[in-house]
This record gives structure tokens, C-alpha cells and sequence, in this order.
């Protein structure tokens, strides 16, 4: 099956806006288009500086002249820094140059430092400078690595390359900061292909005013954030430390956020507590993803006036898969899947193959990664009669009872996640005292919504609402056992639930 | 502002993130582990920063919550901030 085309997401955008929306082959035509279209307004805000697209390009120039190189080789080009103008400037530099961009988080220590630059065959190394610490392995043991520090400049511009879709654009890491996860290869028509599905499906698009969370290490915040947001002409103000971000919001005044559902949950919980809307009056839209979302977010963030749109994706697709603009009718459902993909979905996997996906992990064995030519996301899902995209499970957590019944945990936490004080919740298979294999559930309440239990005992009104819901359930999915817990879950740096093991 | 009222408004803080954690809040002092006792994590860590700066109208310089150990060590830090 294949993807409906971009017409789908015609009727969420004017006819003039929707027509500026067209796809392109690489980076660098992304960067000429901006240039040519917007060189006068705001690029990036970084530290108490503006820099406007025409500034960035000659910076992003200069520094893509110590880059050069006369080699006839691929290139790979490392660029470790925080969020930041110079990393802004490095990836554009490296992408308009012909390079494959291999991104390494920040979080990195020397030994991961010189560990990637061995594995994904990098030769020339951009760093910011407060990093430079952990470079001094990789400079010792690797003399040919080319080490540049992101704030030099060379004296003349070098003239941009175009490369063609097919060429290799940047290397992303699939999850953990250890250097030791896998490293997909997106080429730039994957990329080019996730930074136009960003575009789809919202009333104004172009000219916005982002504010950047989420780690540039990351395809959501590489992706969707910053390509994205400079695709379509907009300002990006980068936001360098979290604990920030409502101080930031109050001075740049964003429309749009691109945030994962555990900071949307504790900006809602914070502008409950002060009585005012911490996200700013300006804005109007938030993009959530990277995790479950819940739809209670959707509805309590529409009370503000904000429309949050509920997404899905993975690094392999370059972010974007699908998204939600129904998201009033729908707050469940991930919505529509963006142009140019062909699906399957096989004993309810979702399979994907299209111009979107990664090239494959670089270093790694493939099997069991692709069949009959598409990527097994290992996501369970549904759609329903629109076609709308509905996330149901992952297959690695699939609970196997001894009954041979299989149980999706995510399928029976999204009952139990549907009560509004209700925050997150975790199905996992334990033992009872007897030792026989039992389904229990944990969960981690609202505290913003508990006063609307009534009164008595807030954790007895949640056990007794949550033994409802578990009454609705078909045999096999219903829990045996549920703990209201009194704090959270422990979570992953990108703020997921950590699962349990069995 | 006193060490005393300090910590009772820290402690209103903390229940505005973790009712349901009302029992351990109301019963902390000084001597709470903020990790080990008072089950802080990412995320319920970074509300406090956000929270304590507006309640208090201080700023956390180059320091998170991760940087303090008890929350006799936060009492600290804000009365250092607001003197």
C-alpha cells in the first residue's frame, strides 16, 4: 500500500501557502531557497544575538572553507556541540559542502569521542570549543583527524555543493549517548523528505517563531525543529539550558514549540499551578512526539488556545511517518502517513519502505532489520476508516501469556491513560505469591486532576476508577494486580518510561 | 525569610508536583535525600528549578538540583541567593 499523496493536507492550508511547500533534492537546495527567499529576516537567536539567514550563510561559507578538503572520498564530517549557533553553522556548512554529517551528542566522553570517529569513519572533527576536552583522545590516536573548532572561520567562502537526493547527508544516532548505539545513514532526500512533512497540515507554516528544546542531536530536533523551521523561513531561538525555557518563552515569544509529551505535561502542570499560560500567548501550535502522547494533553492544551498536533516517527524515517491535524477529533490517533511512503502492516507490525528512509545502520549487521525491501519498525499499529494512523504496541514488549494470548502493554495502558488523572501507566507481566505469571499494572496519577475524584482517599478513588476500566477489558487483558505509585516512573534521557524487564 | 519558611514553601512546591507523595512531603526536613526519600527524578527536578525560581524570584546560576544532595543543601542555596 502506499501513502496517500500531499493533497490529504491540502484542505489545513490557504492554496498559496500550500503551494510553497514543494519537495526538494538536498540541504543545499533547502539553504539557496532561503537565501534567495528570506536573507534579511531573523535565522537564529542564540545567546543574546540574532543572526539573519544572509549571515548565516556567510558564516555557514567561511567555516565550509576550512572544510574543504582535494580528496576524491565520501566525507564524513563529525560535528560535536551543544545547541548552539555553531552547530547550526557546522551542519549547514558540512550538508552544503557534499558531506555526510555524522551528529554526536554533546553528552559524549573522550573514549565515545574517538569510539565514533573510528566506527563511522569520520576525518574531519567540528567541535565547539568547551567540548575540546574530549577530543583529545581521538586527536592523539587518530593524526589524521582533521580537528576544527566550531567558532574558527577560514578567510574566504567556499561555494556551496549540490549533491543529489541519493547522496549520504548525516549520520544520526537510533538512541543512547554511550557512542555505542546504532548510527543511521539518512541521505538527502530522506532528510529533505522529513523536513517538508513538518510542513504539512497546519494553517500558517511559513515564517514562525520556534524556540529550540529538544537536542539537535536528535532527528526531532534536527529535523522538525531546526530544518524545518529555517525551510520555511522562520526564526529559531535556541534555548541552551531546559531549566530556562519559560524564561525564554517570555522573551522570544514563540508560535511554536516542538516538545516530547513529558514537558508539555509539566508546562501544563506549572501554568496550572501559576495561574497563567507558561507557554506565552503567542503561541499557537505544539508538536509532540518522540513518546506516547496523552489525549488529555490535546484537550487541556486546546483550553489555551493552542492546537497540539500528535506525531509519529523514527530516526530510520528521518523523523516524520505521520501526523495528526485532527488531533480535536482524533487526540488518540498519529494521524495521516506524509507523501511518498509504501507501507505494509504484517501480523500487525508496520512495515516502511520510501524516500524517507535511512540507508541503513552504518557498522552494523542488518538482520532481521529489513524484509522483502521494507524497514520493520517493530511498532504495532492500526488505522481506522479515514486512514488515520493509530500506535498500538511495540513488538519487543508484546507480553506472551501462558495461555499463548498476546498482549500489547501499550494497548491496555491506553485504557487505563484515557482517565484524565491518570498521567502514565505501565502493564508489565510479575509473579504473584504463588509465583504463576500475572499481568500487573502500575500507575503514576495527575496531581492536577485529583481533586476532581471527590472526596476520601485519592488512591482509593484511583484503584476503584481503574478497576472499572479494567472490567471493560476482554479476559486476557485485564490486570491481576495495580499499584498506584507515589512517584514516577524512571525514565531515559529523552524522558521515556523505562520499561521493566522481565 | 527564615530557614523554617523556607522549607514550607519548598514543601508547597513539591506537593504542587507530587500530591500523591502528600504523606513523605509533609514529613521532610532538612536531612531528606532528594532522590532517595523524596523520589526526585528529570523531570519532577527540573519543575522544582522552574518552581523555586518563581516562587522565590532567585536565579539558579550554573547549578541544577541534580548539583545538591539533601534539601537542607536547596535551603541553603536559596538563603545564600536571597541574602
Amino acid at each position: 500500500m502506499f501513502s496517500p499523496s500531499r493533497e490529504i493536507f491540502r484542505r489545513y492550508t490557504d492554496a498559496e501557502t500550500f503551494d510553497k511547500i514543494v519537495e526538494m533534492e538536498s540541504v543545499s537546495e533547502l539553504w539557496a531557497r532561503c537565501i534567495k527567499e528570506f536573507p534579511q529576516q531573523t535565522a537564529i537567536e542564540d545567546n543574546g544575538v540574532s543572526y539573519t539567514y544572509e549571515q548565516l550563510d556567510r558564516d555557514a561559507a567561511l567555516l565550509r572553507s576550512l572544510l574543504k578538503k582535494e580528496t576524491a572520498a565520501p566525507r564524513r564530517i563529525g560535528i560535536f556541540a551543544p545547541n548552539s549557533y555553531d552547530f547550526v553553522k557546522a551542519f549547514l556548512a558540512a550538508a552544503t559542502l557534499g558531506a555526510c554529517a555524522v551528529i554526536l551528542p554533546a553528552q559524549l566522553d573522550e573514549t565515545s569521542v574517538f569510539g565514533c570517529c573510528m566506527k563511522y569513519g569520520i576525518d574531519t572533527l567540528v567541535y565547539a570549543p568547551e567540548l575540546s576536552d574530549q577530543t583529545k583522545l581521538a586527536a592523539a590516536k587518530r593524526p589524521d583527524l582533521l580537528l576544527i573548532a566550531a567558532d574558527q572561520n577560514g578567510e574566504e567562502p567556499a561555494p556551496m555543493v549540490f549533491p543529489k537526493a541519493e547522496d549520504p547527508c548525516a549520520i544520526m544516532f537510533t538512541g543512547g549517548t554511550t557512542g555505542k548505539s546504532k548510527g543511521a545513514l539518512l541521505s538527502n532526500g530522506a532528510v529533505m523528505q522529513g523536513v517538508v512533512n513538518g510542513c504539512y497540515g497546519y494553517e500558517h507554516v511559513f515564517s514562525l517563531r520556534y524556540l529550540l528544546i529538544l537536542p539537535l542531536s536528535h532527528v526531532f530536533g534536527l529535523i522538525r525543529n531546526l530544518l524545518t523551521a529555517l525551510y520555511t523561513g522562520s526564526s529559531l531561538f535556541i534555548c541552551r539550558n531546559t531549566k530556562d525555557m519559560f524564561r525564554d518563552i517570555a522573551a522570544f515569544r514563540p508560535s511554536i514549540l516542538v516538545l516530547v509529551p513529558a514537558l508539555a505535561e509539566m508546562a501544563l502542570t506549572l501554568s496550572k499551578k501559576f495561574g497563567r499560560n507558561m507557554l506565552g500567548e503567542d503561541l499557537q501550535y505544539i508538536i509532540c512526539g518522540a513518546a506516547a502522547v496523552a489525549p488529555y494533553l490535546v484537550e487541556e492544551y486546546a483550553k489555551f488556545g493552542v492546537k497540539l498536533f500528535p506525531g509519529y516517527g523514527l530516526t530510520e524515517s528521518a523523523n516524520l511517518v505521520s501526523g495528526n491535524p485532527d488531533s480535536a477529533e482524533v487526540p488518540e490517533s498519529v494521524g495521516y502517513l506524509y507523501p511518498n511512503q509504501e507501507y505494509k502492516v504484517v501480523e500487525g507490525e508496520l512495515w516502511l519502505r520510501g524516500k524517507n528512509m535511512m540507508d541503513g545502520y552504518i557498522g552494523e549487521a542488518e538482520e532481521g532489520v529489513y524484509e522483502d525491501g521494507f524497514f520493520k519498525t517493530g511498532d504495532l499499529v492500526r488505522f481506522d476508516e479515514k486512514g488515520r494512523l493509530y500506535i498500538t504496541g511495540r513488538i519487543k514488549e508484546v507480553i506472551i501469556l501462558s495461555n499463548g494470548e498476546n498482549v500489547s502493554p501499550a494497548e491496555v495502558e491506553a485504557h487505563f491513560n484515557a482517565l484524565p488523572f491518570i498521567q502514565d501507566s505501565q502493564v508489565f507481566e510479575d509473579r504473584n505469591e504463588a509465583g504463576a505469571a500475572i499481568l500487573a499494572l502500575e500507575v503514576v496519577p495527575r496531581q492536577t486532576e485529583l481533586s476532581k475524584l471527590g472526596e476520601g482517599d485519592p488512591k482509593a478513588r484511583i484503584l476503584e476508577e481503574l478497576q472499572k476500566v479494567n472490567q471493560t477489558l476482554p479476559l486476557y487483558q485485564r490486570v491481576n494486580k495495580i499499584t498506584v505509585r507515589d512517584s514516577d516512573f524512571a525514565r531515559t534521557p529523552s524522558m521515556k518510561i523505562v520499561r521493566y524487564q522481565k | 525569610m527564615t530557614r523554617a519558611e523556607i522549607i514550607e514553601k519548598l514543601k508547597d512546591i513539591l506537593l504542587s508536583a507530587d500530591d500523591r507523595n502528600r504523606e513523605t512531603i509533609e514529613t521532610c526536613d532538612e536531612r531528606s535525600n532528594l532522590a532517595l526519600d523524596l523520589g526526585f527524578t528529570s523531570i519532577s527536578t527540573l519543575y522544582m528549578v522552574i518552581a523555586i525560581e518563581e516562587v522565590f524570584s532567585i536565579r539558579f546560576d550554573n547549578v541544577g538540583m541534580s548539583d545538591f544532595e539533601t534539601l537542607g543543601d536547596v535551603v541553603d542555596y536559596i538563603e545564600k541567593k536571597l541574602s
